[in-house]
């Protein structure tokens, strides 16, 4: 009940005073944030009263607010609070990063490689053939024939595998679950965003070779430059890491500061240096975790969690606020055969990975976890949209549809393989917790 | 990107080097200053080398606005109540009288400067005058604490300054905040225009409703990150609500942190939440407003000159006033007053506040004078205490009651 207060009066005091005032010297992204930090945040406790994920509340409270409903979040809002999503991209591959523990990777890595590689394999073919076979009744797709229709089929299936590192890190820390299927499941969304990237970008070349953008961004991207942005990302990343943990063992102070620091850092030399964001951070912050001493470690970790707190929060109501409800509307019958298959992909998949890893057959679940959707799928969907301005908007629109029912189905789905292998701490069994982050506590 | 990457990584690396620098030099030399900081502002900004542009200055404004509303909340939360009744009113007394008679000089006498010397309308002079009022009456908190701590005791004199900052920030927020609610210009469209007097009820309620608020969401958690993560909601909240409505977020973020500070059972770990953030959110407040300078098409030299001349003459003229007319001469002596003349953060926040004011008379020039005051005044605020208190020492008398002592406005750094 007092959840409902809190949003009755924020929400009445925004009805109050937006339109009193005018937006200058970025006052309303300020209040737009102070906004979100406090709605999401009760929606989100509201959410675990009925048993959901606190994240899907944030999801709900974005999608609530948001232009699809109240509009108290205006479309310019989100506009002018993009660069909390960057910051939160970046605080999570970093987080994600420092998670991977060398010793783990070493034990499980051969389960995950397999996993992995059998979901996406059998999840990109079978979306790209549903796709191709979809043909006209996609907006994207209309028109085209031959090659060109294989291209634009395969480059959607190339960002509909991918999945949510975000969600699951966040859904971990907040059931404190840490079981086969727990770390399984991280272990395989965090070499599935590396995978994932290196397979967009190589099918994003083969696409503007096979079919030109026109009136776009027309710099293709040859072989080198994918090298690059992937190898430089490794080699920008393990600077930043060393960097990193050298400032913990010498220095050591102000960590809730530094840790922002980093992560905006990270991100502003990666776009400068022209490699891939996600991979530049997810490595600074395995580096920093496996290089330098473990309470450094851990200290780096807690203090970025604490100063991410807010921006988590925000950006998974601002992924609400983004998602085209009315699109989704429009398109929904075309929804349920693709997510039917991508979700048929994973379960599939992921049983023959665990088959041929010969992995604890709990993990079965783990496809559960594999659901989710979330930013780096929406960056994807941007870049395919800035290369091919027509049929790519065309392909956002439809693909953000996919990516709004997967983000709210897919909490609750992982939370459900979690709870059903008794991994969430207090329920059966005795999991090794991963550290609970504090938005999502 | 390049110019954010730059200002990120100048404040982060000048904020660590303080950080390892700051004691050693507050000890050694009796220096705490954050004019430094503005100073390397002034520099990197598009006045001076430009490297950071206007628009990247801009841009970064939210976390200005962020800076001042967290400041106001620090203040706020520290006016506690039933800790100020136990402070003898007579020290309150003489904190109020030379507050005011500080604005009222500098503000007439600026008007009329203003008025006759920039030819000015009489209204844009009176306004222009009053925000330079409120500049001029914020004095620094940071030299009275390092010297309090050196001195490790509490003279009357102490305990005087340490009234008198806090009145003289609260009297200068309170101005400022005014000001705003009386220049005030309802937006085209938005309905009946509000008063004045409703738009300072707005100011207030805001703050009020915020901390209502954040009380409804945090309920008894007394759990750190929880705790942060409302606090920072709640101060964002607030200080971008004054801002979008054209009002004083130093006012709606004093007020919220009054109603925290007074009503909580969390004070002590609100107080540490809120102070694990000011010193970064400070620092980066006083580059940003170094970076936000423009200097004055008006010929502003002399005014900024008449300014710093009145303001001095203001400080001790008023503080010798008042000590007088409340029997406390003898006690804190006629230049008791020498211990305000130094201005920090706060002087400053009150004038960003005023150059954010997008509709009001002369922002450039109450800025540059502000900004003028602190780099001129700021280094040595713990040296005017510590010559005040050099001849103090020698015959120290007790204080007229005891007292408990009251926390400066703002955390070291801030003063």
């Amino acid at each position: 009940m007092r959840r409902l207060v809190i949003l009755a009066l924020l929400f009445g005091a925004m009805q109050l005073v937006l339109p009193l005032g005018a937006s200058a010297h970025g006052s309303q992204w300020l209040l737009t944030f102070g906004f979100l930090i406090l709605a999401a945040y009760s929606v989100g406790e509201l959410a675990v009263v009925v048993r959901l994920p606190k994240i899907t509340g944030y999801l709900a409270a974005g999608v609530l607010f948001g232009p699809s409903v109240f509009n108290t979040v205006t479309t310019q809002a989100i506009g002018e609070l993009r660069p909390v999503s960057s910051l939160a991209i970046a605080l999570i591959a970093y987080l994600a990063g420092a998670e991977l523990r060398w010793e783990e990777v070493r034990k499980r890595g051969i389960t995950i490689v397999k996993i992995l590689g059998a979901e996406l394999l059998l999840g990109f073919v079978a979306l790209s053939a549903t796709l191709a076979t979809l043909g006209d009744r996609l907006p994207f797709l209309q028109g085209t024939s031959g090659a060109s229709r294989l291209a634009f089929a395969v480059i959607f299936a190339a960002i509909a595998v991918v999945h949510s590192p975000a969600v699951v890190m966040a859904l971990l820390s907040e059931t404190r679950a840490g079981g086969p299927v727990a770390r399984t499941t991280l272990g395989v969304v965090l070499v599935s965003d590396v995978v994932v990237v290196v397979l967009f970008s190589t099918v994003l070349a083969i696409a503007r070779a096979v079919v030109p953008p026109t009136g776009a961004n027309v710099a293709g991207l040859s072989l080198g430059i994918i090298v690059w942005e992937l190898a430089g990302a490794v080699i920008v990343g393990a600077l930043l890491g060393g960097a990193v943990a050298l400032y913990l063992r010498f220095v050591r102070h102000e960590l809730v500061l530094f840790a922002i620091v980093i992560a905006f850092f990270g991100m502003v030399i990666a776009q400068l240096a022209h490699v891939e964001t996600l991979l530049a951070l997810l490595t600074a912050g395995f580096v920093t975790e496996n290089f330098s001493r473990h309470q450094d470690g851990e200290a780096i970790r807690h203090a970025m969690e604490r100063s991410a707190a807010p921006v988590f929060v925000v950006f998974f109501a601002l992924a609400g606020a983004e998602m085209g409800l009315r699109q989704a509307a429009m398109v929904w019958p075309l929804l349920l055969p693709i997510i039917a298959v991508r979700t048929a992909a994973l379960w599939a998949g992921t049983r023959i990975g665990v088959r041929w890893a010969r992995a604890p057959r709990e993990t079965r679940d783990v496809w559960m976890g594999l659901v989710p959707q979330a930013g780096v799928a929406i960056g994807l969907a941007a870049a395919v949209a800035q290369a091919y301005p027509v049929r790519g908007s065309q392909m956002r629109t439809l693909f953000l549809a996919v990516v709004a029912i997967n983000q709210v189905i897919g909490p609750i789905l992982f939370r459900l393989a979690l709870n059903r292998r008794g991994e969430i701490a207090g329920a059966a069994g005795e999991p090794t917790p991963v550290q609970p982050h504090p938005a999502i506590r | 990107m390049t110019d954010a990457l730059i200002l990120v990584l100048v404040v982060a690396a000048s904020y660590l080097a303080a950080r390892v620098a700051f004691e050693w030099l507050a000890r050694r030399f009796v220096i705490v200053s954050g004019a430094e900081y503005l100073l390397l502002g002034i520099l990197l900004g598009p006045q001076v080398s430009g490297i950071l542009s206007r628009e990247t200055v801009e841009s970064f404004a939210p976390i200005a606005t962020l800076g001042l509303g967290w400041m106001g909340a620090l203040l706020g939360a520290q006016l506690v109540l039933h800790r100020l009744v136990r402070i003898p009113a007579v020290l309150y007394r003489v904190a109020l009288v030379e507050s005011l008679l500080t604005v009222a000089f500098v503000a007439a006498l600026l008007t009329f400067a203003l008025w006759v010397g920039l030819e000015v309308t009489r209204d844009e002079a009176i306004v222009a005058a009053t925000a330079l009022g409120a500049v001029a009456v914020a004095s620094a908190s940071a030299g009275v604490a390092v010297v309090a701590r050196q001195l490790g005791r509490r003279t009357p004199v102490v305990r005087q300054l340490e009234v008198s900052t806090a009145t003289n920030a609260l009297v200068a927020i309170v101005t400022s905040g005014i000001l705003f609610a009386l220049v005030h210009r309802t937006p085209p469209g938005a309905g009946r225009p509000l008063t004045p007097t409703e738009w300072a009820v707005v100011t207030i309620a805001i703050g009020v409703v915020g901390g209502a608020l954040f009380h409804l969401f945090v309920g008894e958690e007394r759990k750190v990150d929880r705790l942060f993560v409302s606090l920072g909601g709640a101060i964002i909240l607030v200080s971008g609500a004054a801002t979008y409505l054209r009002l004083s977020p130093l006012l709606a973020a004093v007020c919220f942190g009054a109603v925290l500070g007074n009503t909580t059972r969390n004070r002590a770990e609100i107080v540490a939440a809120l102070e694990r953030v000011e010193r970064p959110l400070y620092f980066a407040l006083l580059v940003l407003a170094g970076a936000a300078w423009r200097p004055s098409v008006r010929a502003w030299s002399l005014v900024i000159l008449l300014f710093l001349g009145t303001r001095v003459a203001a400080k001790l003229g008023a503080a010798r006033l008042a000590a007088r007319w409340n029997g406390m001469l003898p006690l804190l002596g006629a230049n008791w007053g020498r211990g305000l003349i130094g201005q920090g953060g706060l002087a400053l926040a009150v004038a960003l506040s005023y150059l954010y004011q997008d509709e009001v008379p002369l922002p450039n020039l109450v800025f540059t004078a502000a900004v003028a005051s602190v780099l001129l005044t700021d280094v040595l605020s713990a040296r005017f205490v510590r010559s005040l208190l050099g001849v103090d020492l020698l015959d120290a008398r007790p204080a007229p009651a005891p007292a408990e002592p009251v926390t400066p406005p703002v955390a070291t750094g801030a003063g």
